[in-house]
């Protein structure tokens, strides 16, 4: 890794200056903490020639959360996250998440932005510039190939790794986006268009691993968003090789919802397998009975039909497809547990 | 108050020895104002960059710096027609040029080098740099290497066969048929590095009108790379001046002469000026000098009282593209089966092989980590065939020391059995072990190392170690050693031993190391050899300072020197004379001489040597053997494959601890350096390419996954040693690694011959045996 390029710094201190500042550098990136920006500029992956810093902008650095909402603003730090005293009563699966992401020099530093809207990842882009070249490159930078899949016929594979996504997707979260034509709220959901099926072309709402954020140039996520829903209980883990400076080898956010010996809603997440985060579709199918095998035998399949992990990271995938079932399976087992 | 003085404020000889001392450059360390190489500014000083290969094999038709020469600010750029010397630790075996001529042999090896006014100037000009090869088939594992139809990497190897390795002593199959039981395993170990947290760094400048060298360097062996960059600058030894800044690290990375300042070296004689060559983390990793991948093969006979009748090891390193220390690490594997046990019949076949890889080298615990994996592994397996407790089998083969091994090691203390008696206790292992919760297991191993080798590399016939001790009329003593300090605490150690030995406070001593233009000679920090060797050096040398004082004194007081008691700040002649204070001695002392300079001189004995029984027998020759052993405590997650180290007991044999604050440090740096290489890391390639080569995959293991280590000094007293010392730093790193699969097969009946022991590789396990049916291996079967 070598020492920063040349660049400029723009440091707005209002939302406006920061909407105004995207719109005459076109080309620049947003900085957060930089714990992932700056290790790829530094990598020659990117190089943009305007970084704009969020964190001078104080209404981005907000955090309300009581027990009927919840509003993070893009530049509030995940240590601020992980330690605030209502977001982990409220939200726990939230604060479990930013808890755990990489050490905590990177949680001081990074933000709920940064970490929202993380760079997929791969072992064949995550290297420097000579090691890239000597590769021949790849898809999501200027190469022709898919090194994961090279069949894949034009489509990235490489993989979202945020640990704050799937704990917010639990909870249906909104995010407010900020652009030159003004404020407009999505489903955080719509926001990840990573979905990469190699047999479908990539599209502006289907992505793939290099086009996974359905934002639209010049627009930023300024905050996020949700409501606490009552009975609801949720919980997130993760594996990861070391217990500090690393990517999640698989993440997953499960919230519950009991009635007596019913289970009566089940959302679950995952991150560090797809080139987005997946809320899991189809687990309303599993609520109204008991929590038997049927509804971990569908949870299973469920898993297998949507969960894709491939070979992005040194971990191998089938590891990662197959240890995400058996979190969820024991989130699952726990907080129905819980609620008892 | 300072030490030197007792209770009733009387002058007493002040000891350091067996305490807790904190290291002597702690300060600037821990402050930040400890200067590294890449710290340093010269005026002047261009940016140097290294453009290397693409390319695993390839002949190289053409390296055009045309367009890169006329690129202003532009300096120099050297490529391989700059320089036809080969350098190389081994003198058998020097086949690496600094700048690649003719053929590139591994992805990232240096092909031209720029210096320019900045950084971002000499990145452009490697842009602009063309070139032209045909490629060659590449090897990236030993057997591609050795297939019969393989292209040779160097001509002088035909077959990639850097080294085969083969001895028999006594008859293992005799051994074999007399046992009770005979088992062979198979073991595979990744490739590891050190990572060693500073990143390879010089700094050359080139006096045009004195034709005179100044390099400042990030290595262990000051003296290694003067001799290299004599012999690739083609100067004379005298022109040229290395200097050791502080160190962050080597771990054996460093341990030869580097491309890195040896190629800055020539950019800054061509460009007549002075280069920083800086590499990046990355380069640092392709550079290497890691621990080679290791396939074993390796059979074992025991009779049912656990005695070792025979030993047959087969070793595979994939050695990487050139010879590096290569042959020694090959020969170490093999050697290091000894020293432990008491084994009477061994065969060892090594097979060191050349791959289109980077460079492998030596590695903390040299040659001897992976075997010994290998080995407590198929004796713990063993141990449970027969229904024997692993200590119990450990201690049916215990040497006798003083003794000499049967491939003629010499042994003289030996605290293995002790150390096996420390961790057994404090783990509780005999009210524990198999009865630990399923999930949780104990598992423990032995290791062990040398104090240096007893024949250095380049065999000149000096001393092996050489210190000086300059006092002058300040009454302060300058100690003056090669012994390169890189964080290991070689300084701190030094200085304790001269003011051991004169009853001086710490501060009366302060330390001059790594400057070829000021202090003596010396081979460098490498096989544990500098608290064994020049530890011995700085006794001798302190007390012939002794000799002088103690003269001075009895002179002065007018008495004889054997009546004078040396109490360190006072000397009297018997216990009613005021005496003299230090200062007042060196002031007498100084009237003969003036400044007065002493040596201190070290050599190993010829029994040390190690035998001629088969060729390389001399290595693993050493003056003293540290014994390790270590107890792991692990927790399976038998639906995850996680492992968690819960706890490690590890007790070292050090001879006698001469710094009990740096011993616990290097054993339980020891203890993490063998967990990171047991459980995550790897150096892993895409086709040649390092996958690895950042902080983030190479996963060493951080403080938060630091399991608590509780480390016994074991004090055997080694009748050679300094004060009876023998190495601390390595001896515990090779017993971590069978001590946790060891555990793991405790744990879940499952058995890990291959490393690292990751979650997915613990899961592939559990999944197949999911499949096959089984229920529980191990004891619980």
């Amino acid at each position: 890794m070598d020492a920063l390029p040349q660049f400029e710094l723009v440091r707005p201190r209002t939302l406006d200056a920061l909407v105004a500042a995207r719109a005459a550098h076109p080309q620049s990136s947003l900085l957060g903490g930089g714990t992932d920006l700056l290790v790829n500029i530094r990598r020659g992956i990117v190089a943009p020639k305007v970084l704009i810093e969020i964190n001078g902008v104080a209404e981005l650095r907000a955090i309300t959360a009581n027990e009927h909402e919840l509003a993070l603003g893009a530049a509030a730090t995940l240590t601020d996250v992980a330690a605030h005293p209502d977001v982990m009563r409220h939200y726990p699966a939230l604060a479990q998440a930013a808890a755990h992401i990489a050490g905590p020099t990177q949680r001081n530093m990074g933000t709920v932005g940064g970490n929202l809207c993380l760079d997929t990842r791969c072992i064949f882009y995550n290297q420097s510039e000579w090691w890239r070249d000597a590769n021949q490159h790849c898809l999501k930078t200027t190469g022709t190939v898919c090194h994961v899949a090279p069949k894949s016929r034009g489509v990235c594979f490489a993989t979202f790794s945020g640990d704050l996504a799937p704990a917010l997707l639990i909870l249906d979260a909104e995010i407010d986006i900020a652009g030159p034509a003004g404020q407009r709220s999505i489903p955080l959901s719509s926001l990840y268009i990573g979905y990469a099926r190699q047999d479908e072309p990539v599209t502006e709402s289907r992505g793939d691993g290099k086009y996974y954020l359905s934002l639209r140039p010049g627009e930023f996520v300024a905050a996020v968003r949700a409501t606490n829903m009552p009975g609801l209980r949720s919980a997130y883990d993760k594996i990861r090789i070391r217990r500090s400076i690393e990517y999640p080898v698989t993440g997953v956010a499960v919230a519950l919802r009991r009635e007596g010996d019913k289970l009566a809603d089940l959302r679950v997440a995952f991150t560090g397998t797809n080139p987005r985060p997946v809320r899991l579709a189809g687990t309303e199918q599993l609520c109204g009975g008991a929590l038997d095998a049927r509804v971990f035998d569908g949870l299973d399949a469920l898993v297998r039909d949507q969960i894709m992990a491939m070979k992005t990271t040194f971990t191998p995938g089938h590891y990662r497809r197959r240890v995400a079932g058996i979190l969820a399976r024991r989130l699952v087992q726990r907080l129905f547990d819980a609620s008892a | 108050v300072r030490r030197g003085i007792n209770a009733v404020n009387e002058v007493v000889p002040a000891h350091n020895i067996g305490s807790y001392v904190p290291m002597v450059d702690g300060p600037e360390k821990v402050s930040g104002r400890a200067k590294y190489t890449a710290d340093l500014v010269l005026p002047g000083m261009l940016a140097g960059r290294i453009l290397r290969s693409p390319y695993s094999h390839a002949e190289i038709l053409e390296v055009d710096i045309a367009d890169a020469v006329k690129l202003p600010g532009v300096k120099a750029i050297v490529t391989g027609a700059d320089c036809d010397k080969c350098f190389g630790v081994l003198p058998v075996a020097r086949t690496e040029h600094p700048l690649a001529r003719e053929r590139v042999r591994y992805r990232g090896e240096p092909i031209a080098a720029v210096a320019a006014i900045d950084d971002a100037t000499a990145k452009e000009a490697l842009r602009r740099i063309k070139l032209k090869v045909r490629e060659l088939p590449a090897y990236h594992t030993a057997k591609e290497a050795l297939a019969p139809d393989a292209v040779a990497l160097h001509e002088r190897r035909p077959h990639n066969l850097e080294r085969d390795v083969l001895f028999e002593l006594g008859n293992v199959e005799t051994a074999f048929a007399g046992a009770d039981l005979v088992r062979e395993g198979v073991y595979n170990c990744a490739e590891v590095c050190q990572n060693q947290m500073e990143m390879h760094a010089a700094i050359a400048d080139y006096d045009a009108v004195r034709e005179r060298m100044t390099v400042h360097a990030s290595t262990q062996v000051p003296y290694y790379v003067h001799l290299m960059l004599a012999q690739i600058l083609d100067m004379e030894m005298s022109r040229i001046r290395v200097i050791k800044p502080h160190v962050g690290g080597g771990f054996g990375c460093r341990t030869e002469a580097l491309n890195v300042e040896l190629i800055a070296a020539l950019l800054a004689r061509k460009a007549g000026g002075c280069v920083r060559l800086v590499v990046n983390r990355e380069e640092t990793f392709i550079t290497h000098r890691g621990r080679p991948e290791t396939d074993i093969r390796l059979k074992i006979g025991m009779r049912k009282d656990g005695r070792i009748t025979g030993v047959e090891c087969e070793c595979i390193q994939r050695g990487g593209a050139h010879s590096g220390y290569g042959i020694v690490t090959i020969l170490y594997a093999g050697s290091m089966l000894y020293a432990i046990y008491d084994l009477d019949n061994v065969k060892y076949i090594g097979k060191r092989v050349l791959t289109n890889t980077p460079p492998c080298g030596a590695f903390r615990g040299h040659g001897t980590v992976d075997v010994r994996f290998a080995f407590e592994s198929l004796l713990d397996e063993m141990a449970d065939a027969l229904e024997l407790d692993p200590f119990a089998v450990r201690r049916a083969n215990l040497l006798r020391a003083p003794t000499f091994t049967q491939n003629d090691l010499m042994v003289n203390s030996y605290g293995l059995p002790e150390c096996l008696d420390w961790v057994e206790r404090e783990s509780g292992w005999r009210a524990r072990k198999g009865k630990l919760p399923r999930g949780k297991g104990l598992g423990m191993a032995c290791s062990h190392y040398i104090s240096g080798a007893s024949k250095p590399v380049n065999w000149t016939g000096e001393p092996h170690a050489t210190v000086k001790l300059k006092l002058d009329f300040d009454g302060s003593i300058v100690l003056l050693t090669g012994a390169a300090e890189i964080g290991q605490g070689s300084s701190t150690v030094l200085v304790q031993s001269v003011a051991e030995v004169l009853g001086l406070d710490l501060s009366r001593i302060r330390i001059v190391s790594g400057d070829s233009e000021v202090v003596p000679k010396d081979n460098g920090s490498y096989s544990s050899r500098v608290t064994f060797m020049v530890g011995n050096a700085a006794i001798e040398a302190a007390q012939n300072l002794k000799a002088v004082l103690i003269a001075a004194a009895a002179r002065k007081l007018d008495a004889k020197p054997g009546e004078i008691e040396c109490l360190g700040e006072l000397y009297r002649a018997g216990a009613q004379d005021k005496g003299l204070t230090f200062n007042e001695v060196v002031t007498e002392a100084l009237k003969d001489t003036g400044t007065i300079t002493v040596t201190g001189n070290y050599s190993t004995i010829p029994q040390s040597h190690g035998g001629k029984k088969y060729r390389g027998a001399a290595i693993g020759g050493t003056m003293g053997y540290s014994y390790s052993a270590q107890v792991v405590e692990v927790t399976v997650d038998e639906e995850t494959g996680v492992v968690t180290v819960d706890r490690v007991w590890v007790a070292h044999d050090c001879g006698k601890a001469l710094n009990r604050l740096t011993v616990e440090g290097q054993v339980q740096g020891s203890v993490w350096m063998g967990m990171g290489q047991a459980m995550s890391e790897e150096a892993a390639y895409h086709d040649g390419l390092m996958v690895t080569a950042n902080m983030l995959d190479y996963r060493v293991p951080t403080i938060q996954d630091s399991p608590p280590i509780e480390v016994g000094i074991v004090e055997s007293i080694d009748p050679h040693g300094p004060f009876g010392a023998k190495e601390a730093g390595e001896g515990s790193l090779a017993a971590f690694l069978p001590a946790l699969t060891n555990a793991i097969a405790d744990a879940a009946g499952l058995r890990f011959n291959n490393l690292p022991v990751t979650p997915d590789r613990v899961f592939a396990a559990l999944e197949k045996r999911a499949r096959d049916g089984k229920t529980n291996g191990g004891r619980r079967s």
